[in-house]
């Protein structure tokens, strides 16, 4: 069949798609100088194969001038920043997960000589691609159809750990504000050590009592510093002095704990007023 | 009922369990330990940006509420931040035409929703797809992000018939 008579079957044949994508574990991989290898795993639950293809960035979470975390790509990174992009690899780089199966894609590193104790980072891309194309409906050649295929990619954290490695955090600046229903926390983190701070934090506002009032948990990863802006749901507080404690901690529900640096919990806190 | 890619999430994990006696992994590679495979993430595909037929010479738009819109769900680990990102097309391309049969294609400051944990895109938050956003996974017991996309065709009044085609690509960093 001709490559155009072989879209439009596709084409015409499509009904709303069921469900397109591919489940990908871990999130996060972590890799040492022992074993110098990782692995991801691929699996295509869907009827349709799906096209996937690897390749690896540097880059980091950080966050913007409002306190919005996003991901600072570095496309020339010096040879002082801890990028392990060009020197890990991923086998296969392209590959076709078929319906109902699973592909491993092995990562391999391949270090520098000489490369000093630390953790090294890099950003790892899967594209996955279906094979489907949107556009339903019968064959009629005199009409204008549109219709738009939606690619996806998923960028996960690769860590590669030689070494003595060893992480913390400092916390300074903490401060809120009442905006609309909600309490806006901001602070100042910093990265210590030569390896990640991949941990949680936890903002809880508390009455005169203790009680807790709003709270907020989250994943968090700082690699140099950043300064996030969370939100507390408060609704209506009634006018009074309250707490606002935040406190920091290597604990990781979504990790497994040996993969996780330990480092001593850090809190803080900052009285809030209410008008 | 557990959904469907819970339901998923759960095989795959039962896939990854080592079995004495079994190979692991695909075309003989070696197997992952368990216990390092955490949430898995998974970014679905549930509907493409479908316009149908567009008349000639007269803009089209689909909201991302409507039917038409490209829908993506993700999943992945309790409450954790992932940003948005776009990349956009400024053409399609009729694939049924001779080269260089386009229509143009656009996107508005509110032409991506995007919404927390549910699956109802009329409580969802507009964004700015050119610019992107950053979302919150939900809760435990729905570790979601649910994702759509409208946009609007121009087609000239002298476009040549048949299927037009371009591909949106959306990625999720998980921070």
């Amino acid at each position: 069949m001709k490559r155009t008579g072989l879209s439009l079957a596709l084409l015409w044949g499509a009904a709303p798609l069921a469900g397109q994508g591919v489940v990908i574990a871990p999130h996060a991989v972590f890799m040492d100088a022992r074993t110098r290898s990782g692995a991801v795993l691929l699996y295509n639950p869907n009827t349709e194969p799906v096209e996937v293809a690897i390749s690896f960035f540097f880059g980091y979470p950080a966050t913007d001038s409002a306190g919005i975390i996003v991901v600072r790509t570095v496309e020339h990174p010096d040879s002082t920043s801890p990028s392990a992009a060009s020197w890990i690899q991923a086998f296969p780089r392209r590959l076709t997960v078929p319906p109902l199966e699973r592909q491993t894609i092995r990562l391999l590193a391949s270090p520098p000589p000489g490369l000093a104790d630390g953790e090294y980072w890099a950003r790892l891309v899967i594209s996955a691609k279906g094979g489907q194309l949107p556009v339903t409906g019968v064959a009629d050649t005199a009409k204008v159809r549109v219709g738009l295929t939606l690619e996806v990619r998923t960028i996960i954290g690769v860590f590669y750990r030689k070494g003595a490695v060893h992480t913390g955090i400092s916390l300074s600046g903490l401060r809120t504000a009442v905006v609309g229903d909600s309490l806006a926390v901001w602070a100042r983190l910093t990265q210590q050590g030569n390896a990640a701070y991949i941990g949680s934090a936890h903002a809880a506002l508390v009455d005169s009592t203790g009680k807790t009032l709003a709270e907020m948990k989250a994943p968090i990863g700082v690699y140099y510093t950043m300064e996030p802006r969370y939100a507390l749901p408060i609704g209506a507080l009634a006018p009074g002095r309250y707490r606002l404690r935040l406190d920091l901690s290597t604990a990781r529900e979504d990790l497994a704990p040996e993969l996780v640096l330990p480092s001593p919990p850090v809190r803080d806190s900052v009285e809030v007023r209410v008008p | 009922m557990m959904s469907r890619p819970r339901l998923v999430a759960v095989l795959l994990l039962g896939l990854l369990v080592p079995r004495p006696g079994l190979s692991q992994g695909v075309g003989g590679s070696v197997g992952i330990d368990a216990n390092v495979i955490g949430p898995v993430l998974t970014i679905t595909t549930l509907s493409n940006l479908n316009f149908g037929s567009v008349p000639k010479g007269v803009a089209t738009t689909v909201q991302p509420t409507a039917a038409g819109a490209g829908a993506w769900q993700i999943q992945g680990s309790k409450n954790a931040n992932v940003t948005i990102t776009f990349v956009l097309p400024a053409l399609l391309t009729n694939i049924q035409a001779l080269p260089g049969s386009t229509m143009p294609v656009s996107f508005g400051a509110t032409s991506a929703r995007w919404n927390r944990a549910t699956n109802n895109v009329a409580g969802a938050t507009a964004f700015d797809p050119s610019g992107g956003t950053t979302g919150k996974l939900g809760p435990p017991a729905n570790p979601y992000i649910y994702l759509w996309i409208g946009g609007t065709v121009t087609p000239a009044a002298t476009a040549k018939p048949g299927v037009y085609t371009g591909t949106i690509i959306v990625t999720i960093a998980y921070l």
